[in-house]
């Protein structure tokens, strides 16, 4: 084993909301230096990229992306509507050619409004999201992370919950159909190990919520929770965070904002969330030095990507054609968008980029079955019973290979600005 | 720990931002359909426990039984608001 995981001691998944890939750091790809692309390697944007809209015109991307405002109404992110984003409307059938040409025209249908609907090409510059851009040039970054179904929040946060949604590829209350998966809480749990689901607040609550929540209530804590777990070095072996999902008054008239970057809720304080999680471990030298902290989106949140989702191993579960709403089933032979991924850890060298489906030879796919696969298999040698899908997911912590970097190589983020 | 040249600025979020009124979307509105189904089981617990007539009870085996739903119920429900 290398330095770096003979000494993890923790796993902290903190995973946020509906973006991009090449909306949050498609951008790093454009960022030249000396005549030469800065960060060669990673699989962003070229700046010719584009869909049709409505009336024909191409419509290119482009660095315009606000931190909020844009994006209202939310685009369309359930399942017939990736379904017109990746395949660009062509009809169900066995030989259709996923092209990501069908962002655009999918927007219209929100905003019935030609020029709103380029506005799902937008990404940031990365100027623009200091701690994202920060953390994934000075950290591993993920080339080829996908959320696990082309559909919505529900259903892909299940598959980091249980590695599989089972069956479901909606919002609907989803129940776990094989009592013999249980969520990578109850598994660490079970071995005496330690686990746990951090919510920002009980206004903000859970989304993990109607199986766990009612049958393992002690499963869960508050954020100031985790900050205080992570000073006194109480944090669990396996800790989820989830950000705040809503706009609601704080404790003596103050103001809690949304950090979760769903759209159309402000991007700076998700960034302002990453980057106090990240210093809550930071901060604490006992801790920075046996963490592995991976930051990544539950699903593209209808946002422009270019890669085309890889095909994967099916789950042995089906989504019926009526439930899909597509007029046809869904084998879960496919995995959804490219999405924001990034590991942390003192162990990673600086720049790592994770070859994705770019690099065919040596390309590495994730989903977000691959966090209950990588917590297994670390903490419990694997040992537990496992989706299909689970068991075939790619894992992470060989990214761990570098020797400890020094303090100085390491950013620390200064959230005391005007 | 943090030197000038590996500490990040992160601004403030942009004022204004604030808005509760914004209307809730899909993931809200599900998340509290979600919620109302995690209470039901409460619900059915609570009825359970409250269906059960404590004079029945003889037994400190029985009784700690009894003693155990009730309080698991009650502390779930007590428990305070979290610190901000």
């Amino acid at each position: 084993m290398s330095e770096g995981l003979d000494n993890l001691k923790h796993i902290v998944v903190l995973m946020m909301e509906n973006r991009s890939f090449d909306h949050m750091l498609g951008g790093l790809s454009l960022v030249m230096e000396n005549g030469k692309k800065k960060y060669p390697l990673i699989n962003g944007l070229t700046g010719s990229e584009s869909n049709p809209d409505t009336k024909g015109a191409i419509v290119k991307v482009q660095p315009n992306a606000k931190f909020q405002g844009q994006l209202d109404p939310d685009p369309d992110h359930h399942f017939p509507g990736v379904d017109l984003q990746i395949f660009g409307g062509a009809p169900q059938g066995p030989n259709r050619v996923a092209n990501m040409q069908g962002f655009v025209k999918d927007y219209f249908t929100q905003t019935n409004d030609v020029n709103r609907s380029h506005n799902i090409m937008y990404y940031f510059t990365p100027d623009k999201l200091p701690v994202l851009s920060t953390l994934a040039t000075k950290f591993a970054l993920f080339n080829g992370w996908f959320s696990s179904i082309p559909g919505p929040t529900i259903c892909n946060r299940a598959f980091a919950h249980y590695g599989t949604s089972f069956g479901q590829v909606g919002m609907d209350i989803f129940y776990i159909l094989d009592n013999t998966i249980a969520s990578v809480y109850e598994r660490m749990l079970q071995a005496k190990h330690t686990a746990k689901i951090y919510y920002y607040d009980q206004q903000s609550s859970t989304m993990e919520i109607v199986n766990l929540l009612k049958n393992q209530p002690q499963l869960f804590a508050t954020y100031d929770q985790f900050i205080a777990d992570c000073a006194s070095n109480q944090l669990p072996e396996y800790s989820f965070i989830e950000p705040c999902y809503n706009d609601h008054p704080g404790p003596g008239g103050g103001e809690i904002l949304a950090s979760d970057q769903h759209p159309d809720h402000n991007v700076q304080e998700g960034e302002r969330f990453i980057a106090n999680t990240y210093n809550a471990i930071r901060n604490n030298p006992a801790l920075w030095n046996t963490t592995a902290l991976l930051i990544v989106y539950d699903e593209h949140g209808g946002i422009y990507d270019h890669v085309v989702p890889p095909a994967c191993t099916p789950d042995g579960y089906f989504a019926k054609a009526t439930d899909t709403g597509t007029g046809a089933q869904f084998n879960f032979d496919r995995l959804g968008i490219r999405v924001p991924a990034i590991l942390v850890s003192p162990y990673i060298p600086s720049g790592t980029v994770v070859p994705g489906p770019e690099d065919p030879a040596n390309a590495r796919i994730f989903e977000h079955a691959s966090i209950p696969a990588t917590v297994t298999n670390h903490f419990l040698n694997g040992d537990a019973k496992r989706t299909v899908r689970e068991q075939q997911a790619g894992t992470f912590l060989d990214l761990l290979s570098g020797p400890m970097r020094p303090d100085s190589d390491i950013p620390f983020f200064n959230l005391g600005g005007k | 720990m943090a030197t000038p040249s590996n500490a990040i600025f992160v601004p403030q979020t942009e004022r204004g931002s604030y808005n509760p009124n914004r209307a809730a979307g899909a993931l809200l509105k599900a998340q509290t359909l979600h919620l109302r189904e995690a209470l039901l089981k409460h619900l059915e617990e609570l009825a359970a426990v409250i269906a059960i007539d404590p004079k029945s009870l003889n037994t400190e085996g029985e009784v700690s039984a009894y003693i155990h739903r009730a309080t698991a119920l009650l502390h779930t429900h007590s428990t305070k608001p979290p610190r901000k």
